[in-house]
């Protein structure tokens, strides 16, 4: 079995059960101690060989992934201070600078890979990310907030944005597609720093979700609801990404398996957006998650179509469909 | 563009990128079940094809099964006919 294969779904580890079984933000302190890494340790050199001999499809996937990803990691380590600060106990604030050192090393790792392995300069990534447009400007308002008003209902809103849609929906979502693609080209350096990273992130995943949870039950439900409907809202429009070119294959049989695999993506995140909300005890909040996500998509496919004047690759193998 | 100049920019095509490692392949030798190819290299592979021969979508063309590198090379050939 490898590596990969051991790891567990973030949200079905069996610390994750929505049994009431979760980890405490101690646990996941000492957890993070055991589970360090260095970007400094990864060899690159088969992945530079690779990179070089890359054609124009997967490259553009994965410049298209890698920066997102790497965008997303810039924006929490700029935003995470107010939750570190405004934490509700001293637990959660030693488990929460962890992370904050987590996130500096995510940044650190993709940036390094993107420049050393992929040849690419991080200059202007930011400005054509999905994310930067349609979540990082909320995400920056709500941590914000967190200083400015330091009252609970803001920080388990900003919690709910950070912890539970950009890691909990949008990151395991990318890291678990983006890792398949680094494993079947191949691209070690690539595949062990992901790895490494979805560890990570599935400790900040589980530290949101008990934290989130505890909000719940403490009373915060109505600003956790409601925080997570408007998250997967912006969260799905940053997961068709209007602003990313996708290729639109020609050969029809080739649009349809591409089309196939863009929805896979789409129903990764769709899923774990809803079985979220079981582990933090708003199990009635699905049926209401599952329609706000599916009009998001509708709404990102139709602003897709009307930036680029042409279908989204999911749209037109739907119609290929019909029309057969 | 023959049909055989075709057969023979396919053949070389799908050699050159099967994920197997690259090959002298024959018209007869089945896409996904002999060379390895799954659905992203398919894609890529299509990619690469509609660039070398400017392909263009073509409207009677349906979601055919592409199974082997003849059936490949003839869509392309319909798909070229289409365009000219």
């Amino acid at each position: 079995m490898t590596v990969l294969e051991e790891l567990p779904d973030i949200t079905e580890s069996p610390d994750a059960k929505p049994s009431g079984n979760l980890p405490t933000s101690k646990d996941l302190y000492y957890r993070w101690e055991r589970q360090q890494w260095s970007v400094a340790a990864l060899d690159l050199t088969k992945d530079q060989e690779t990179w070089g001999t890359l054609r124009a499809f997967y490259r553009t996937e994965l410049l298209n992934a890698l920066t997102e990803l790497e965008v997303g990691e810039v924006t929490v380590v700029e935003t995470l201070s107010s939750l570190v600060d405004k934490a509700p106990t001293d637990d959660d604030r030693i488990y929460l600078s962890t992370q904050l050192a987590d996130e500096g090393r995510h940044v650190r790792f993709f940036q390094t890979y993107l420049r050393e392995a992929a040849g690419i300069s991080g200059e202007g990534l930011a400005d054509s990310a999905d994310y930067t447009n349609h979540f990082a400007p909320e995400l920056r308002r709500v941590t914000g907030a967190v200083w400015a008003k330091g009252d609970r209902d803001s920080w388990y809103e900003a919690l709910v944005y950070y912890h539970l849609v950009t890691e909990g929906v949008l990151a395991a979502t990318a890291l678990r597609t983006t890792r398949q693609l680094a494993k079947r080209l191949p691209l070690p350096a690539l595949v062990e720093g992901l790895t490494n990273v979805t560890r990570d992130e599935s400790r900040h995943v589980a530290f949101g979700m008990i934290a989130a949870r505890d909000g719940v039950a403490a009373g915060y439900a109505e600003p956790v609801r409601r925080a997570y409907l408007h998250g997967l809202e912006l969260g799905a429009r940053v997961l068709v990404g209007p602003l990313r070119k996708q290729a639109v294959p020609a050969v029809k049989t080739a649009l349809v398996f591409r089309a196939a695999q863009l929805r896979g993506g789409f129903e990764i995140a769709r899923d774990r957006a809803v079985r979220q909300l079981a582990h933090i005890g708003l199990p009635d909040a699905v049926a209401d998650a599952a329609e706000v996500w599916d009009t998001a998509l509708e709404r990102a496919l139709d602003a897709y179509e009307e930036h680029w004047n042409t279908p989204h690759p999911v749209r037109a193998a739907g119609s290929l469909k019909e029309s057969a | 563009m023959s049909s055989e100049e075709i057969l023979t920019g396919v053949r070389r095509i799908i050699g050159e990128m099967c994920p197997l490692g690259a090959r002298d392949v024959a018209p007869a030798d089945r896409i996904m079940e002999d060379l390895g190819y799954d659905s992203m290299a398919v894609v890529e592979l299509a990619l690469v094809l509609e660039a070398e021969f400017a392909l263009e979508p073509i409207d009677e063309e349906q979601a055919i099964d592409l199974v082997t590198v003849e059936d490949v090379a003839e869509l392309v050939g319909r798909m070229v006919s289409a365009r000219a």
